[in-house]
């Protein structure tokens, strides 16, 4: 479900946070927007099915005899 | 002769490598239905016709002399201008790399040129790769060419518009959540996003590292095979290059369906998403096809499709912020709308959830290959809609999150978008073929197999 409870002020102060200090009230709502999508998403995972033992898709790997 | 608008890569390499067509003519005859049409289709970012018709003489000259490189010796093609094509731009069509000029082929570009490809042009895409269609960047979207005021997919528009328009038998795109697909699927043309790793992706303007493939769109499936077997490959220079032997991809195309065994992930556009009827109809006529051709059809589970889509865009907005976080701060005013709203979804992603992200997709990706130890492949929806107009933001929006390709840029195996038929409005219908890692001969096989058995690939768009 959408995260409706983010107001323009709170985005605004995040954006800051993070050097994104030229964005225009309408960027700003788009930012807003954008992360309520986001969160939204992130409800959507089901995170209650990964155990410890569930690595990411990403591990480091060293290169093997493949020769790569 | 044929009207060499509707040559295929196969149909025009016989006549050229016989002679009995002039890749310089050729060439001339396509571009001048690009002058003609282009112009309400915005297919090309950059048409470059002078490049064209020197790849065409030196083409001609060589095949003079016996010397013919293969099935692309004088064929045109053209590439998503997020593709590195040496000394012209490439602008993601956006105002942020308007002047971004290559210095040196990507390795894609590079094996087109050592086939022998005539070289047409950059094609438009979604900017970025994922905003749009766009009215406010410094070129037009593309269009759809089997209607000119409906979308025609992306981001790999132009690649979709231009393959289906007739103006080349082939193009490049790329795929991070179905962007070589969903053209294909909205233009009614074959589009594969390959194995993950199997096209060098060095060169391509990265939308996601994790999630990014480089894959053709044709009109046929034995071309795009064709395609496949000429851009695929081991590079030692990209990280994510698998060292796996390619090619062979048109080995069995001939071979049928009798006995192979597939699957149908029809949850995806019954129960997890309500395909549009048309759509659904076309996909449950296709299957029905296939099962009539000797196929052994069952219906199969896989993971529900919002968690691949949630994974899909949380670990391919925060690979795409880490890359647009600068000019997300310098330059926010110069990116459209829609890929700047797009982009600024990875700006606060927490890292706990991106990791999450990707310790789910190894655990999707290894249940959804095993599945693959009683089918041969699957087959399931590619876009849940017919086309939109492309001048309804609500409904383009609306349909931009109704498919099923992204679960298998998470999944990393083969996936091909092929027409199933058409609307009662006349625009194109399509589904996904999906194989395991490294499979594409069979998907190509099974998609071969339909595609003879119908006659899409033989309608076209009359502009």
């Amino acid at each position: 479900m959408p995260d409706d409870s983010l107001t323009l002020d709170e985005i605004r102060r995040m954006a800051a946070e993070i050097g994104m200090t030229r964005l225009t009230d309408g960027q700003l709502r788009e930012l807003l927007r954008a992360t309520r999508t986001a969160r939204a998403r992130r409800a959507a995972l089901p995170l209650a099915s990964l155990g410890p033992a569930d690595e990411p898709a990403h591990v480091f790997r060293l290169r093997g005899e493949d020769g790569r | 002769m044929t009207d060499l608008a509707w040559l295929t890569v196969a149909e025009a390499a016989e006549l050229l490598r016989g002679k009995q067509l002039s890749p310089v003519e050729y060439a001339k005859a396509l571009i001048d239905r690009i002058d003609r049409h282009d112009g309400t289709l915005n297919a090309f970012l950059r048409f470059t016709p002078e490049i064209a018709l020197e790849d065409a003489r030196r083409a001609e000259a060589e095949i003079a002399r016996g010397a013919w490189r293969g099935p692309l010796h004088g064929v045109p093609y053209g590439l998503k201008d997020i593709i590195d094509y040496a000394g012209l731009p490439t602008t993601a069509h956006s105002k942020i790399l308007q002047d971004n000029v290559a210095t040196a082929d990507a390795p894609v570009a590079q094996k087109l040129k050592a086939a022998g490809g005539v070289f047409m042009g950059k094609l438009s895409t979604h900017e970025f790769a994922i905003g749009g269609p766009s009215f406010d960047l410094p070129w037009p979207p593309a269009r759809n060419p089997w209607n000119r005021d409906h979308f025609c997919g992306g981001s790999s528009s132009g690649a979709g518009t231009a393959t289906a328009a007739g103006f080349l038998p082939a193009a490049i795109g790329t795929d991070t959540g179905g962007s070589v697909r969903n053209p294909a699927s909205m233009c009614g043309v074959a589009g594969m996003k390959p194995t993950y790793g199997l096209v060098s992706r060095r060169g391509v303007l990265p939308l996601a590292y994790s999630l990014d493939h480089v894959g053709p769109l044709t009109r046929t499936v034995r071309d795009n095979a064709l395609m496949l077997d000429l851009i695929a490959g081991h590079d030692p220079l990209d990280p994510g290059s698998a060292a796996h032997a390619a090619g062979g991809f048109t080995a069995q195309l001939d071979r049928g369906v009798k006995g192979l065994r597939i699957g149908v992930i029809r949850h995806f556009y019954v129960r997890d998403m309500e395909a549009d009827p048309e759509m659904a109809a076309g996909i449950e006529a296709a299957v029905a096809k296939l099962a009539g051709l000797g196929a052994e059809v069952r219906e199969i589970q896989t993971a529900p499709l919002g968690e691949y889509l949630a994974c899909n865009r949380i670990l391919m907005t925060s690979e795409a912020f880490a890359l647009h976080e600068k000019w997300m701060r310098e330059r926010p005013q110069d990116y459209g709308a829609l890929a700047r709203e797009r982009l600024m979804a990875g700006a606060f992603v927490r890292a706990a959830d991106y990791v999450n992200a990707s310790r789910l997709r190894r655990k999707m990706a290894d249940a959804f290959h095993a599945l693959f130890s009683g089918i041969d492949v699957a087959v399931t929806a590619s876009s849940m809609d017919p086309p939109c107009r492309i001048d309804a933001p609500q409904a383009i929006e609306y349909t931009y999150r109704r498919q099923a390709r992204a679960p298998f840029n998470i999944t990393g195996g083969p996936a091909l978008s092929v027409p199933v038929g058409f609307s009662k409005a006349g625009l194109p219908l399509g589904m996904q073929i999906v194989g395991k890692p490294f499979s594409e001969a069979v998907v190509y096989r099974v998609a071969h197999a339909y595609e003879r058995a119908t006659a899409w690939s033989e309608r076209h768009p009359s502009l």
